[in-house]
């Protein structure tokens, strides 16, 4: 087997969205250094996405009121544009050369995690996904605050009721406990200072404007995780984003995401250290070039986007033209994971949870459906008496099991049983 | 926050199932409602639990409606007094619980009051943890039924919930319950389900997440093909409400859905002794009072249907219903018309072998912790008053040496022996 073929597996499908034919057998003849350097870079312009149209999603304007004249023209609308948007990301993480920022802006949706089914405008939800890219390997600072300026995650956790007179918890305890410095790192009376802190803010439903309303300010000082000051709620954001805690919790999410969801993060992960100035791409860096990439036992599954997207890679499909996009969004649902619409404001489960019997039905029935859109070019081209092994490199899989290879054996000259195969099976499915 | 769904609650170890389940034979339209051919026998217990994801305010769901205190401390989340459904001088069910108290008045409702854990945690996540898992002082997991699972001997039916994704609560360190989706399981069939039961074959040594993989697919084969024909059966007649369009009222929802299943499988002799269903929706931070109600009047009508449903079965007598949330609410309201996260809330349980009345002691909306209510019961005591007395299974394997219980089961009858 070639040399470091388990971290350079893992590099393409965890810090990229896996490989497109022809990728991973290049990544294994330049070696493992110079895969980091392709995986970590991060150019201005990628070559693959230049056919994607810049995507300008309109005002709406406000909700006409129930049974009024324009309800449904808006409400179609209103549907369009969200399969817009989600079609436009999906073709951005299919399409693209360099996979790293469109993976971190993923990793920060489920991060700060906002749902569509409560922001209801598509607009509002693509100007948070503009600022999670564009800090996404930035500074977590600059980031953090953005955030709480955001009018979707504001509209989310109900900040634009938050008043002084009527104090609502409900940004202020997620924004310690799910963004910044983790659960059980605060007490219930830092999570009632830090609402007070977060008053004010309205947003305008239609657009996500988000300005602060001085009235509806609670400017009187709070004494929060020990210190007492008047904070505004940039300065709050701040002073959560410079506890010691928070260095350790982005720590700890990029394990989760990046290394293992079931072992615990040593504390010695080197991402932490790199993260000391709250810079987020040396920390990702770190990860990517950690040495337990080649620990066998830091297994990761791919959640069904990541599956959905990778196989499209493999497929040479773009998901904007597939036939219905309907469909293609009733299959992520069934799968338990479409973009701009997370479960909760604790974002998306990982492994077990993606492996159910349920979700292994789905996924047969989804990757069959994919496989009757693709012409499995890089299949057929690899000759049917290689299929088996070769297809190990067009998947970018560490290597098939011996189950595995004496099933796909049987299948070695139907291309599309073939391809269904490999697309279910634990080795794919499962991040080595 | 809109919906907390059972989906965010999935961190368990992937069990790996033991090699003598894998079933070669996967074609379905060859089998007919392999249930007939080793149905639970009659007069098993069952349990069906509900889990609303959210928070449910406990408070306007069992209402101190003659407590002043209940009405100046949320002015704009109280009901008015004449809407609500009385059980007592002191306390009212929900305005939309109507069907739920036509059971109690029958006496086969026993509410559980102020039930939560020591130290309680306000977050969605951690504190449906620790439900789930039955373990409130240490993360474990496992869940409190799925250690019992691992207790049992193996079989994917025992334990089922439906929906796509697994709770943690039926996670056990072995096996774990199975998912099924609400459309049931329509599996490949011919050469690819012969080349699916070959990719999912169990091999020694293969690393956890893998296997789970591996397990996953293969259940699939053998979940589907004895509950494929079952479900393909109409739903159950409920004899006691009314027909509308030629259907009962109150099926328009996904909850009334999910036990519309669980009612056929129950009917059809499923192996099966444990069912989990369950609601999202009642993380009610703001405009609660309608959200709420309409919520509450969704569990209160499925539940009837599925009790109503459950007599043209031979099982009425032998189904318990359990229904929880991860916390309860703040006293005061927030201001945005709706309620905080807070501690206890009331349990309940439902069944023809439920002993009807109250259990537990009210908390004082005057004597508050830190705001919130005491916790009077620990859930625990009610983890094991059920694996007792409706799993027939010893306590430890699941709790330790916990030794509280609420009595709110009716003695089992000796005619039943």
């Amino acid at each position: 087997m070639e040399k470091n073929r388990l971290e350079i597996s893992r590099l393409v499908n965890r810090f990229g969205f896996g490989p497109k034919p022809g990728e991973f057998s290049a990544n294994l003849k330049v070696g493992l250094e110079k895969t980091q350097n392709k995986i970590l870079s991060n150019p201005e312009t990628d070559t693959g996405l230049k056919t994607i149209k810049d995507l300008t999603l309109s005002d709406l304007g406000p909700r006409p009121k129930p049974n009024s004249a324009g309800v449904i023209d808006f409400a179609v609308a209103r549907r369009n544009q969200q399969a817009q948007l989600t079609l436009w990301w999906l073709d951005r993480m299919v399409l693209g050369d360099y996979g790293l920022k469109e993976k971190m802006t993923w990793f920060w949706h489920g991060h700060w995690a906002t749902s569509i089914n409560k922001v209801d405008f598509p607009l509002v939800m693509y100007k948070q996904n503009q600022t999670l890219r564009a800090n996404s390997l930035g500074n977590f600072k600059t980031m953090s605050r953005a955030m709480i300026n955001d009018g979707a995650l504001q509209i989310w956790l109900d900040g634009q009721t938050n008043s002084v007179k009527s104090p609502n918890e409900n940004l202020g305890r997620e924004l310690m406990e799910l963004f910044t410095i983790g659960v059980n790192r605060y007490s219930e009376d830092d999570v009632k200072a830090a609402a007070r802190a977060l008053t004010g803010y309205q947003v305008v439903r239609s657009n996500g404007e988000v300005t602060v309303n001085q009235r509806r300010r609670d400017t009187n000082p709070i004494t929060i995780l020990g210190s007492t000051n008047t904070f505004t709620g940039d300065s709050l954001s701040d002073f959560l984003v410079d506890r010691p805690d928070c260095q350790n919790f982005i720590a700890e999410r990029i394990w989760y995401r990046f290394i293992s969801s079931t072992e615990p993060m040593p504390a010695n992960f080197a991402s932490k250290k790199a993260f000391s100035n709250r810079e987020i791409y040396p920390a990702i860096t770190a990860a990517a070039k950690s040495d337990l990439l080649a620990n066998s036992k830091y297994e990761l599954v791919k959640s069904p986007v990541e599956w959905f997207v990778s196989a499209c890679r493999a497929l040479e499909i773009v998901p904007s033209k597939l036939e219905t996009s309907e469909r293609l969004f009733n299959y992520l649902d069934k799968l338990g994971q479409v973009p701009f619409a997370p479960p909760n404001v604790g974002g998306w489960p990982a492994e077990a949870a993606w492996l159910s019997s349920a979700t292994s039905l789905y996924r047969i029935d989804f990757a069959n459906w994919l496989i009757k859109r693709s012409q499995l070019q890089a299949l057929r081209n690899i000759p049917v008496s290689n299929r088996v092994i070769e297809s190990q490199n067009w998947l970018g899989i560490f290597q098939w099991s011996e189950r595995t290879k004496s099933t796909l054996n049987s299948a070695s000259s139907d291309p599309a049983q073939f391809a269904l195969l490999a697309l279910c099976s634990p080795e794919y499915v499962v991040s080595a | 926050m809109l919906k907390v769904t059972r989906r965010k609650f999935l961190q368990y170890t992937g069990g790996s199932v033991a090699t003598g389940l894998f079933a070669p034979l996967l074609n379905i339209e060859d089998i007919s409602a392999a249930a007939i051919s080793r149905p639970l026998p009659p007069n098993t217990p069952i349990l069906v639990l509900i889990t609303l994801y959210g928070g449910n305010d406990g408070i306007n769901t069992v209402i101190p409606y003659t407590d002043s205190i209940y009405y100046s401390s949320r002015p704009e989340v109280s009901y008015k007094a004449e809407t609500m459904l009385p059980l007592d001088s002191e306390l009212a069910l929900n305005p939309a619980m109507k069907g739920l108290k036509g059971l109690w008045d029958q006496n086969k409702v026993a509410i559980i009051r102020g039930v939560g854990y020591p130290n309680p945690d306000y977050s969605h996540f951690s504190s449906m943890a620790k439900w789930q898992t039955g373990s409130p002082d240490r993360h474990v997991n496992t869940g409190w039924l799925g250690r019992w699972i691992d207790s049992q001997p193996e079989d994917p039916l025992l334990a089922i919930s439906l929906g796509s994704v697994l709770p943690p609560l039926l996670a056990g360190a072995k096996r774990s319950g199975s998912a099924l989706p609400l459309g049931g399981l329509v599996v490949p069939t011919g050469s690819l389900a012969y080349q699916c039961a070959q990719l999912s074959q169990p091999i020694k040594g293969e690393s956890k997440l893998m296997a789970a993989a591996a397990t996953s697919m293969r259940n699939l084969f053998n979940l589907s093909e004895t509950v494929q024909p079952i479900l393909k059966t109409p739903v159950l007649n409920a004899p006691d409400l009314p027909t509308i369009n030629g259907g009962n009222a109150g099926g328009d929802n996904n909850l009334a859905q999910q036990l519309d299943v669980v009612g056929k499988l129950i009917a059809a002799n499923a192996p099966t002794k444990v069912w989990s269903v369950s609601l999202g929706g009642f993380d009610t931070h703001a405009d609660e009072a309608n959200a709420q109600a309409s919520l509450l009047g969704v569990v209160s009508d499925s539940v009837t249907r599925f009790m109503s449903q459950l007599k043209t079965t031979t099982r009425a007598e032998d189904v318990t219903i359990m229904i929880y949330s991860e916390f309860g609410r703040r006293v005061a309201a927030n201001g945005s018309q709706g309620t905080d996260h807070g501690t206890s809330g009331p349990v309940f349980i439902v069944g023809n072998g439920v002993k009807g009345g109250y259990y537990g002691d009210q908390p004082s909306l005057k004597n508050l912790i830190k705001g919130d209510l005491a916790i009077t019961t620990d859930f625990r005591d009610i983890y094991a008053t059920v694996i007792e007395g409706i799993l027939k299974s010893p306590v430890e394997t699941s709790l330790g040496q916990w030794q509280g219980r609420v009595k709110f089961l009716k003695p089992v009858s000796s005619a039943l022996g």
